[in-house]
């Protein structure tokens, strides 16, 4: 008997891919039915290695899926929902057609809802997961909350965004993780450290929605993505104020508020309110203070001590980026965007308030002898106080950025501002791969301003310098004699003592070539361990690496012949 | 001036008289009387005390909202379904004494009005209410438990259920029989779910250009990749117009026409057709099966014979010279294999490459969104001026189809086939024109 002959695509590549349709077809779904359930779920269309063999020899281009998705989709619970949904559309529709509009309402009152807790679990098994996916949601989640009840959309998604970001803002005031602002013509980039996790997000300018004619983007689909991360962000909102010791639905500390301005307006409106305020601190569960971030201590043993200086470093700075602000009295003018300066000023510590009339929350007015800062977007003043300074809000972002308090002398009322940098460059990188001239690292570092500037005040001295040197040469040359001889005694002195004071014999002489030496062997010895696949990449990137230093080298060389070239110019003009 | 004669027309038989006899104004008479007998005396007519009514109670009522004043009415007006039973003219009932069906409940005996009342006092209910009551009860539970709107009120990382069954001690036949019927997930999720499907983050770092308040190096960099993508874009465009509409003339649609003849009359000669048209002649002339003789099939046989040992005595040389060819050989082979090896590494180099670009989802291709930029006279300097440049929801749908989550569509509109109206003749016309006599016909 002749073995049974084997059916084409019923192995390997053809057997592993689904088409649309047939998944359609499959889970017995429509397909907008299908398309939301596929990002509730996170399950993406597939390229195949060989589209041929994919499609089943099918011409063309399909939308291909894995097979073992559609598998699992067809398990998911929530399938059942989708199908009662449209039941329910079915009948809610009939009764409006026959005007029954009692029976209608009994529909819409009880209609089907999808719970989507155990996908957020399923999609992101812990919350560092859910950390690190969390751009897109809030991106999308504060992109939403601007928008206006649109047709297609459900109302309270609007709602439940704004109230969602806003929780989430108030959570990273207290837990300060913030750490780079950047305002973009898009909108405002922020980036928080939260369990040690960069989440990256953009806020629009006021005012952005815009009406699109030509219907670029599928409002639904946004819509659905939205659905779910609005579940997610609740849930990542509930656990970090639960690890901050705060209430979660937030509360406010009810003290100063009298009763009358309660029974204006309805509770919920009147808390929802304050809390957009961003202003006032939130009750916490206890008085207990929340665990500081530990000091750094423990180190795996293969980092070296640079690493881990630098690193010591960092920890120092972010400490007191934590505190920037702290002691502050900021006001706002109104013409200045309340919400990103309030969040971020509150982020470090420093107190804020705007005028009454403008928002609820302020507190305390413009004619506080206190306030050290006056923010103001406009060209002049009419009545200033002496007590305070006036700047520009571009003052707070840049602060944030250097990590100190720049000074505000190039930031006051009515001045040109510096340029705006984007702090998400990496700098590390550029620093020796890319050629800056002095002025502009001036910019990223505070420490070299100093420099740079008595740099351009010795310019103009130094012809007069000069001249004074030539005299005082000599006398130079016969101080440093002594001062060497001097140095020498005393480190003499210093050895005899340390005989003196522990054992006789010799000191063990540690010669600083040896450390550097021994660290290189370990270095080459590293290297030899790149393995096989990587040795190329790694020889080009090293390779890349030496030319691109090399020609910094050679421009800054450049520049310091040039430099020279014309002070001697000036110097020469001068005489 | 003298007035139009009127025509006389004869009224001798009784269609003619009543076509020509004037009876509007004795008509229009009888009309009003019997509108004024179904609706009652005309306004003008009405005393004022009929009219108006003088409101001596004080109004204490709530100022209501239109809506709940609109509800308000409905509540209190007479349901629609009963306006048929109503009268709708003034004329009285003719039948003064008209006998009512009179309702269950006035139909009830006293006595049994009165046991029931006292029955019902002492919580003494029918079975049927009883349920009732109990089913209401139950609802409104039921909808007091139903989420309103979203709750978070767990930490989903934390409680953990069915820990006991992930273990690896734990069979698949076991984890199957105690979660049959419980709703719970029994299958395990696929790995992808929780990997990112592309390597882009999903914000990209901004570029220092897009500052509202850019350095000049910044904003110059980036104003130049903005026209190296559109310089790029103008050459494409340049080289497919070289390439297919500029590669071929135009020419009118006569011309057109010529030429087509021209061309498919090519090598035929035309005095040759005209001449030859009287006796019919094939291009290919008829076919004869000529046998072949036994002599010439036996030469054909030795002939295929000898060919065929000739080539197998240059096989055989051939592999003997071969022998000697032996270097060159291995040498070629290497070089393929070297050719092959090379050309595999550039094919896996591809490979990745194209995995941390986007994937062709579907048959409309990716996009690339244009980079948003401000030009140098749109940079105000202060926040209060920013021009916004860029939808930063059209960025978030390009950033999901460029990291292969959304596949790129365009908008889908159905195209409806077209229907011919037309009305069926006889439904809803004009029954003036199409019934009722017109004067012409009489």
């Amino acid at each position: 008997m002749v073995a049974k002959k084997k059916k084409k695509y019923s192995v390997g590549e053809g057997s592993q891919f689904i088409s649309r349709r047939a998944a359609l077809n499959k889970l017995q779904l429509s397909l907008n039915d299908f398309r939301r359930l596929c990002i509730l779920k996170g399950i993406y269309p597939r390229e195949p290695r060989n589209r041929k063999r994919a499609q089943k020899g099918q011409p063309g281009i399909k939308t291909l899926y894995h097979k073992k998705d559609i598998l699992f989709l067809m398990q998911e619970p929530i399938i059942w929902k989708l199908r009662d949904y449209k039941i329910f559309n079915r009948k809610v529709g009939r009764a409006k057609a026959v005007k029954d509009f009692q029976k209608m309402r009994r529909y819409l009152d009880n209609h089907p809802t999808l719970k989507l807790d155990h996908i957020v679990k399923e999609r992101y098994p812990s919350f560092i997961d859910a950390l690190r996916d969390l751009d897109d949601c809030l991106t999308l989640c504060f992109l939403f909350s601007t928008f206006p009840s649109l047709p297609h959309i459900p109302r309270d998604q609007f709602m439940l965004c704004k109230r969602l970001t806003m929780e989430f803002l108030h959570a990273i005031i207290e837990a300060k993780a913030l750490r780079k602002v950047f305002i973009s013509i898009k909108g405002y980039y922020y980036q928080a450290e939260i369990k040690g996790q960069t989440v990256t997000w953009i806020v629009p300018h006021n005012f952005s929605f815009a009406p699109q004619p030509k219907q670029e983007v599928d409002f639904k689909v946004m819509s659905t993505f939205v659905e779910f991360y609005i579940i997610m962000l609740g849930f990542v909102n509930f656990r970090l104020y639960h690890s901050l010791n705060l209430y979660y639905p937030p509360k406010l500390p009810t003290t100063d508020v009298s009763e009358s301005d309660k029974s204006l307006v309805d509770e919920n409106i009147y808390v929802a309110e304050r809390i957009a305020a961003l202003n006032i601190p939130l009750t916490k569960l206890s008085n207990q203070t929340e665990e500081e971030d530990v000091e750094i201590d423990q180190f795996p043993s293969d980092t070296s001590a640079e690493d881990i200086e630098k690193a010591k470093q960092e920890q120092a700075k972010i400490k007191t980026l934590k505190t920037l602000f702290k002691g502050l009295k900021f006001f706002l003018n109104r013409e200045v965007p309340r919400e990103p300066l309030v969040f971020i000023i509150r982020c470090f510590g420093g107190e804020v308030s705007w005028d009454k009339t403008l928002f609820v929350g302020s507190t305390f007015d413009e004619s506080d002898e206190t306030i050290t800062h006056q923010i103001v977007d406009r060209p002049n003043l009419d009545k200033q106080y002496i007590s305070r300074y006036y700047i520009q809000p571009q003052w707070v972002f840049d602060c944030v950025n250097a990590r100190e308090l720049l000074p505000v002398n190039k930031y006051f009322l009515g001045e040109v501002l510096p340029p705006h940098l984007s702090p998400f460059v990496d700098k590390e990188r550029d620093s020796y791969q890319q050629y800056i001239p002095p002025e502009e690292q001036a910019l990223y570092d505070p420490s070299l301003r100093e420099t740079l500037n008595e740099a351009d005040e010795s310019d103009e001295n130094v012809a007069e310098e000069e001249e004074k040197e030539e005299n005082e040469a000599e006398e130079d040359e016969t101080e440093d004699m002594e001062n060497s001889n001097e140095d020498e005694m005393q480190s003499t002195s210093k050895l005899q003592k340390h005989k003196l004071s522990v054992k006789p014999g010799q000191v063990y002489k540690e010669e600083p070539w040896e450390k550097t030496r021994q660290e290189r062997q370990e270095y080459k010895l590293r290297e030899k361990m790149v393995k096989n696949k990587h040795r190329k990449l790694y020889k080009s990137m090293m390779q890349g690496r030496r030319e691109r230093s090399k020609e910094v080298w050679l421009l800054k060389k450049k520049r310091r012949l040039h430099e020279e070239q014309k002070t001697k110019q000036k110097s020469k003009a001068k005489q | 001036m003298s007035l139009i004669k009127k025509k006389r027309v004869s009224k001798k038989t009784k269609v003619s008289w009543r076509k020509h006899v004037n009876i509007e104004d004795v008509e229009n008479f009888l009309e009003e009387q019997r509108l004024e007998e179904r609706l009652g005396k005309p306004i003008s007519e009405k005393t004022d005390e009929e009219l108006f009514t003088v409101d001596s109670t004080p109004n204490n009522e709530i100022k209501l909202t239109s809506k709940q004043r609109r509800r308000l009415l409905l509540k209190q007006s007479l349901p629609k379904c009963f306006s048929m039973l109503q009268p709708h003219s003034e004329v009285p009932d003719p039948i003064i004494k008209r006998n009512r069906v009179r309702s269950k409940e006035e139909r009830k005996n006293k006595l049994v009005k009165k046991i029931e009342e006292e029955k019902r006092s002492r919580g003494i209910l029918k079975a049927k209410e009883l349920q009732s009551q109990k089913d209401r009860k139950l609802y409104e539970l039921k909808k007091a438990n139903q989420p309103k709107i979203v709750e978070f009120n767990k930490d989903i990382w934390n409680s953990e259920d069915n820990t006991a069954l992930n273990n690896e001690w734990i069979q698949n036949n076991t984890k199957n029989h105690t979660l049959r019927g419980t709703g719970k997930l029994l299958k395990t999720v696929p790995k992808s779910i929780q990997t990112k499907q592309s390597v882009i983050p999903s914000i990209e770092p901004p570029h220092p250009g897009i500052s509202y308040n850019p350095s000049f190096v910044d904003h110059q960099a980036l104003l130049q990749t903005v026209v190296q993508k559109e310089l790029d874009i103008i050459k494409e465009e340049k080289h497919l117009q070289r390439v297919t509409r500029s590669m071929f003339s135009k020419v009118t649609a006569f011309e057109r026409e010529t030429n087509w003849l021209t061309e498919m009359s090519e090598g035929l000669d035309k005095t040759e057709l005209e001449e030859n048209i009287g006796d019919y002649k094939t291009i290919n002339p008829p076919v004869k099966n000529k046998k072949k003789d036994l002599k010439q099939r036996r030469k054909q046989k030795e002939q295929q014979q000898a060919e065929l040992a000739r080539k197998a005595a240059k096989k055989e040389k051939r592999k003997i010279a071969d022998i000697y060819r032996l270097k060159f050989l291995k040498n070629q082979i290497d070089k393929n294999e070297k050719k092959a090896e090379i050309l595999r590494a550039s094919r896996l180099k591809k490979v990745a490459e194209n995995k941390k670009g986007t994937k062709r989802l579907s048959s409309i291709k990716f996009e690339v969104q244009e980079i948003d930029c401000s030009m140098p006279q749109d940079i105000s300097g202060n926040l209060r001026n920013v021009k916004k440049r860029g939808d930063l929801l059209i960025d978030r749908y390009k950033s999901l189809q460029k990291r292969n989550i959304l596949q790129p569509t365009t908008k889908h509109t159905r195209v409806h086939a077209k229907v011919k109206r037309f009305q069926k003749p006889g439904h809803k016309d004009n029954w003036k024109i199409t019934i009722a006599r017109s004067n012409k016909a009489l």
